[in-house]
């Protein structure tokens, strides 16, 4: 692997990387166990319809049929993370097509699904609504009448079929824009992109003879897949073991349950283990997916580039289920002022209930769509006044010491470096030939995100060989944690990142970490590993004083596994030595805990007026600007980007090869957010394309040519050697930046995802 | 059941004795249908070993057969298709990715007979003909008169495609575009054109209806070098839907904005000939 | 799974004796019956490409390809293209490059860059962009696994 002993910074090869490039990395279906069954799901086929009764003696007669599960044998109440609204299978109403009404269990997975087909359900259709402006209508149907009454974590504003509302204030935005030598003002409107991961859901459960499950899943977080699944179960945690196979990427959509609850039900009723592994279809179809969103943005400068006013008012598809709405929507409603000194602010969202599928966590988390509408009103304006892009963001980038919306002061930020580091790498590119028929442009955007948030635990001790075990509930879902953990204790004790190993994430024995979201594993967990793993050199040293006879003050960490005596090249003791004198002599073995709730500035109610914010506390911004060049074609509006450049101040790299992995992987997904992808929906409220060859991702000919990532290191002063998160970075300016490339190629703008080569013509020649 | 016959005369036959029974060429269609349970086939009758469907032959007057089993990349590759004739290998070619080309078969995709598909607007363009085998012996249709519906074609029940034939080569240019959302996606539209310097010009319009779009009256305006009135006819002709891929409003649209490019490439590689 | 047809297989050079249903899929027969799963089910339409393998040298989607109908032909999977004790040049091109990430799609992408490396030794950068659009990945944007085998052919010898 490498022989180096201070591997930060070094772009060190994975962990996993042999098994995923032999094939025998194990995801959840590539796991097998004895007297396994196979589970399969009944969707609903109504938008939003009473479930009158069901009939199951058809399927149970089925050869090969096990077990049947309806809403009748789960007893819990409504759980849900933010709002309390969601059963583990539909109960007396279904509320988006393709709902789980009933989960079986069958010898194989054809049985399954013949049997799931065999179920017939009484339905009693009733009117459905499917678009924010359906949800908003004044008589509009209810999703769920019983909203008042669910239970909030937070004030949330509920009416009707708004789940939530949020707003932020700053300044004195209704007198600011008579000061505005120039306003825009624009709606935008986004479509519902799907995660499409690789690997499609699944779990397998299994029930030993005490009753205990253990829970294998395609997940983002063991310790939430124990808890929800425990919940929905109504059984004590201490009886489910949740594990992690290897992943097959998340972004977001495994955060929350999808099956977990329905394999371990089939599980406990059979006695067996149960398989369930969705189709790439029903994936489509009963997840989650990102929050249409319709973005009214209104942005105001003076004539010398200075931004002065914004007001967004921000309207989210939430679909049937609440799910991580309130969070989407309040970091949506934080984000849209964008990384800008813009003293006066009015930003304010709502998300509503629509009977189609859920909406929930994706990479960016709202700040795609808030970006979208911002980033295009600052290349408006740039255009405006005649005033560079790159230019008009430098004028008014935040910098270190400055607030960001809401109040919280910026430790660290390396934006104003990103800018300039990106103009320079664009202004010294090489020129593409140019195609007939095609206009060229290049569109610009920068933006901000978090990495610490909610809390992460780890486990570190010293073992006998003088080797190092690491112990973090931290989920690896392709990103590459494993490794970038791995190299920050690596390096902290000067060992190579061999004689550290990184323990499986285990419910019943890994500390507890929310789940790998919102950029913050290499944050948080890094700064518990970190913290863990100091706490270990300390007593290293300790111990190494008690055995050399003098004081730790004296001493000093070598590279692989040695302690020395300062100036005195030959006297050291091995850590294997050091670790058997604790275990035999003193003290007993060396270990190292750390734990951690993120604990950055809060936001400052006096200095905003703040409503309806479902988190609690997030920070540690990071900072990104990007630039795209892009090419219309004039006959047809179609758009292809030819090449990007993407900044990032990310702290410090731990591991600049996978940092740029994170940025170019995001970018692609985010292209295929701004110009192909879109989940559609007909007037049934049926998904019409939860296909692949109807849901169109990126393929390498789609892809840029090329994709610089440029990084930039701030270093953050509570991150681990500096260093915070970029998982989600490289997604959330895309589509910003390609509409800005389009009307720098074009002088026209679109204002809505997907820029479908229609929409592009649309703008380019007018509307049929 | 899955029969895998070694004649042509026998994959015929259990066709006909079956009438849910279908033939299996590369799989491509055939089982991610089956896969999706779109279909539900008594049987299926594998084309893999029948050694007439396998076969890319010069014929006494320089017509070109290419049997039914001939990949989709070897119908790309093939040298022989230059000058009018470019317009099929330039269609096999913008079919799917290589791993598809590498398994699907000329024949099945013709068959199957999706107006989204990339083969039959290129077929009627260059006046190829579909080679059909039946219990009642063989026949030989233009692809005109062959593709006529949402995945209908003139084969009667038990009749299998055998082969495609090309009319002897030409002096001209051929071209086929295809605008799609990405890579190897079916097309939005598509426009293939083939011009012989002798005369003769057709454009035929592909997905935008149950099947190729093409008029005499358009290809005599574009004769007459007519470009916009062509494309208006067959925008007008064309009977587009609304579906994930696009709108039928767009498709018409820009008919008449592509047969201009296309016309005017193929025009370019006429003059350099 | 009861099955009701007899074939002999031929998989990464041994020969497999299977009791199959007629329409199982090879992706199905590999994954179930012979516990050979570094093929993987991505969507089972053959559009993503991550159940790639070699029939007969060439890449084909095993979802898409009735086990029944692969007799004839050589099958090879990723597990017969690793040895148990060293990388090939091409996987260790795919770990130094960083081309991996959820490795979904990597089985199915070293299934298709080895065909294209055993068509042509030395392809261009277009050429290998060619040959990895036949697989979709979501988590690398490409660009990591176009450097992979662009690196590689650079420092072969010519």
């Amino acid at each position: 692997m490498t022989d180096i002993h201070t591997s930060v910074g070094h772009s060190v090869d994975r962990l996993d990387a042999a098994d995923k490039v032999t094939g025998e990395a194990q995801y959840v279906d590539d796991l097998y166990r004895p007297g396994m069954l196979h589970g399969a799901i009944l969707g609903s086929t109504h938008a939003h319809a009473k479930i009158r009764g069901y009939k199951l003696d058809a399927a149970l007669a089925i050869a090969g049929v096990a077990a049947i599960v309806t809403a009748d044998d789960f007893s819990t109440a409504r759980t849900g993370a933010f709002c309390k609204d969601e059963l583990p299978l539909a109960k007396g109403k279904t509320i988006y097509l393709g709902e789980p009404i009933a989960a079986i269990a069958a010898s194989d997975a054809e049985i399954a699904g013949r049997a799931a087909r065999a179920i017939e359900i009484d339905y009693e259709p009733l009117p459905a609504v499917l678009t924010i402006d359906e949800a908003l209508a004044v008589d509009a149907p209810l999703v769920h009448e019983d909203l008042v009454n669910y239970t909030k974590i937070a004030p949330s504003f509920s009416e009707r079929n708004v789940l939530w509302q949020c707003r932020l204030e700053e300044g004195k935005i209704d007198s600011a824009w008579a000061q505005c030598d120039v306003v825009v003002e624009d709606v935008f409107e986004t479509a519902a992109q799907h995660h499409m991961y690789m690997e499609p859901c699944g779990a397998l459960a299994e029930v030993d003879r005490s009753g205990r499950l253990t829970i294998w899943s395609s997940c983002q977080s063991v310790h939430l897949v124990q808890q929800r699944t425990a919940e929905w179960l109504s059984i004590p945690m201490g009886r489910i073991r949740a594990l992690a196979p290897k992943i097959g990427g998340g972004f977001g959509a495994k955060g929350g349950l999808h099956v977990q609850h329905l394999a371990a039900a089939l599980a406990l009723k059979t006695g067996r283990p149960v398989k369930m592994v969705l189709s790439r279809v029903e994936d489509f179809e009963i997840v989650r997916s990102r929050h249409p969103a319709r973005v009214v943005m209104k942005t105001g400068a003076k004539s010398d580039g200075t931004l002065l006013a914004r007001e967004a008012s921000i309207f989210l598809d939430g679909g049937a289920y609440a799910d991580e709405s309130p969070t989407v929507l309040s970091f949506a409603v934080l984000m849209a002022r964008g990384p800008y000194r813009i003293p006066h602010l009015r930003s304010r969202g709502l998300v509503v209930y629509t009977n189609k599928l859920k909406a929930g966590a994706f990479r960016g988390f709202g700040n795609p769509q808030v970006t979208f509408a911002g980033e295009s009103q600052i290349d408006r304006i740039a255009e405006k006044l005649g005033i560079h892009p790159v230019e008009l963001r430098l004028r008014n980038a935040v910098a270190a010491g400055d607030q960001w919306a809401g109040g919280q002061t910026l430790q660290a930020c390396g934006l104003r470096e990103c800018l300039t580091k990106l103009r320079d790498a664009v202004e010294a590119a090489p020129e593409l030939p140019f195609a007939p028929q095609h206009r060229r442009g290049v569109g610009y955007s920068a933006f901000a995100h978090i990495s610490g948030l909610l809390s992460t635990g780890c486990n570190i001790y010293l073992r006998s060989d003088g080797s190092v075990a690491v112990n973090t509930g931290v989920v690896d879902i392709g990103q590459g944690s494993d490794t970038v953990l791995t190299q920050i204790c690596a390096d902290a004790l000067m060992l190579t990142p061999e004689r550290v190993s990184f323990a499986s994430p285990d419910s019943d024995s890994s500390p507890w970490n929310w789940k790998t979201a919102a950029s913050r594993v290499t944050y948080m967990a890094g700064r518990v590993v970190l913290a863990a793993t100091i706490e270990v050199r300390d007593k290293i040293l300790r111990q190494a004083g008690e055995i050399m006879e003098c004081s730790a003050d004296d001493l000093e960490i070598r590279p692989g596994g040695l302690v020395g005596l300062k100036g005195v090249a030959a006297k050291t003791v091995t850590f294997a030595q050091i670790a058997s004198h604790a275990i035999a002599r003193l003290g007993g073995p060396i270990m190292g805990a750390s734990s951690l709730l993120f604990d950055g500035e809060r936001l400052d109610p006096k200095r905003a007026l703040i409503e309806g914010f479902a988190f609690g506390n997030l920070g540690a911004y990071t900072f990104g600007a990007q630039a795209v060049e892009a090419e219309v074609d004039e006959v047809t509006g179609a758009v292809r980007v030819l090449r990007v450049w993407s900044a990032h101040d990310v702290g410090r790299a731990i591991n600049p090869r996978m940092v740029e992995g994170q940025i170019q992987g995001g970018f692609v997904q985010g292209m295929g957010y701004a110009l192909t992808e879109e989940m559609q929906w007909d007037e049934s409220g049926r998904l019409t394309n939860p296909t692949l060859m109807d849901y169109k991702v990126p393929t390498a000919l789609d892809a840029p040519l090329e994709i610089h990532p440029l990084i930039i290191e701030d270093p953050e002063p509570s991150g681990p050697f500096g260093a915070k998160g970029v998982g989600e970075s490289g997604l959330i300016g895309a589509a910003a930046s390609i509409a800005n490339a389009i009307a720098n190629a074009t002088g026209k703008r679109v204002h809505q995802l997907p820029m479908t080569p229609e929409r592009v013509l649309d703008a380019l020649i007018g509307e049929d | 059941m899955l029969y895998r016959p070694q004649s042509l005369g026998e994959a015929v036959g259990l066709l006909t004795s079956d009438p849910n029974a279908r033939p299996l060429a590369g799989g491509v269609s055939l089982v991610a249908m089956l896969n999706a349970r779109l279909i539900e086939p008594s049987a299926l009758v594998s084309l893999a070993r029948v050694a007439e469907l396998h076969g890319i032959v010069t014929l006494a007057d320089n017509a070109l057969r290419i049997g039914a089993m001939t990949r989709h990349r070897q119908v790309a590759e093939l040298s022989e298709l230059i000058r009018p004739r470019a317009v099929l290998r330039q269609a096999a070619a913008a079919i799917a990715n290589p791993t598809i080309r590498g398994m699907g078969t000329i024949g099945g995709s013709v068959a199957l007979s999706d107006p989204a598909a990339d083969y039959p607007a290129a077929l009627v363009a260059m006046s190829a003909s579909i080679e059909i085998a039946g219990s009642s012996g063989s026949r030989c249709l233009a692809a005109a008169d062959f593709f006529l519906d949402w995945y209908t074609t003139a084969l009667a029940p038990g009749e299998l495609v055998t082969a495609v034939h090309l009319p002897p080569p030409a002096d001209g240019a051929g071209v086929y575009h295809k605008l799609a959302r990405v890579a190897g996606d079916y097309a939005i539209v598509s426009v293939a054109l083939t011009i012989e310097t002798a005369g003769k010009i057709c454009a035929v319009i592909g997905a935008c209806g149950p099947r190729p779009v093409w008029l005499e009256t358009a290809n005599a305006e574009l004769a007459r070098g007519n470009v916009a009135a062509a494309g208006d006819l067959l925008a007008a002709a064309s009977d587009p839907l609304d579906d994930s891929r696009a709108s039928a409003s767009y498709r018409r649209r820009v008919i008449p904005r592509m047969l201009a490019r296309a016309f005017a490439e193929a025009k370019a590689l006429v003059r350099a000939l | 799974m009861i099955g009701s047809m007899d074939v002999m297989l031929t998989v990464n050079g041994e020969q497999r004796a299977l009791r199959i249903e007629p329409f199982e899929t090879l992706l199905s027969s590999l994954r179930d019956r012979l516990r050979l799963t570094a093929a993987k089910r991505g969507c089972n339409q053959g559009v993503c490409g991550a159940c790639s393998v070699l029939i007969g040298g060439q890449p084909a989607r095993a979802c898409l390809s009735l086990t029944a109908n692969c007799v004839d032909h050589e099958i090879t999977t990723v597990e017969g293209l690793s040895t148990p004790l060293a990388l090939s040049p091409l996987q260790t091109a795919m770990v130094r490059a960083g081309a991996i990430q959820c490795g979904f799609c990597t089985p199915g992408m070293l299934i298709t860059l080895t065909a294209l490396l055993e068509e042509r030794a030395h392809p261009t950068r277009e050429e290998i962009r060619v040959a990895v659009s036949s697989n979709i990945c979501r988590c690398t944007g490409y660009q990591k696994i176009i450097d992979a085998v662009a690196e590689m052919v650079e420092t072969s010898p010519a």
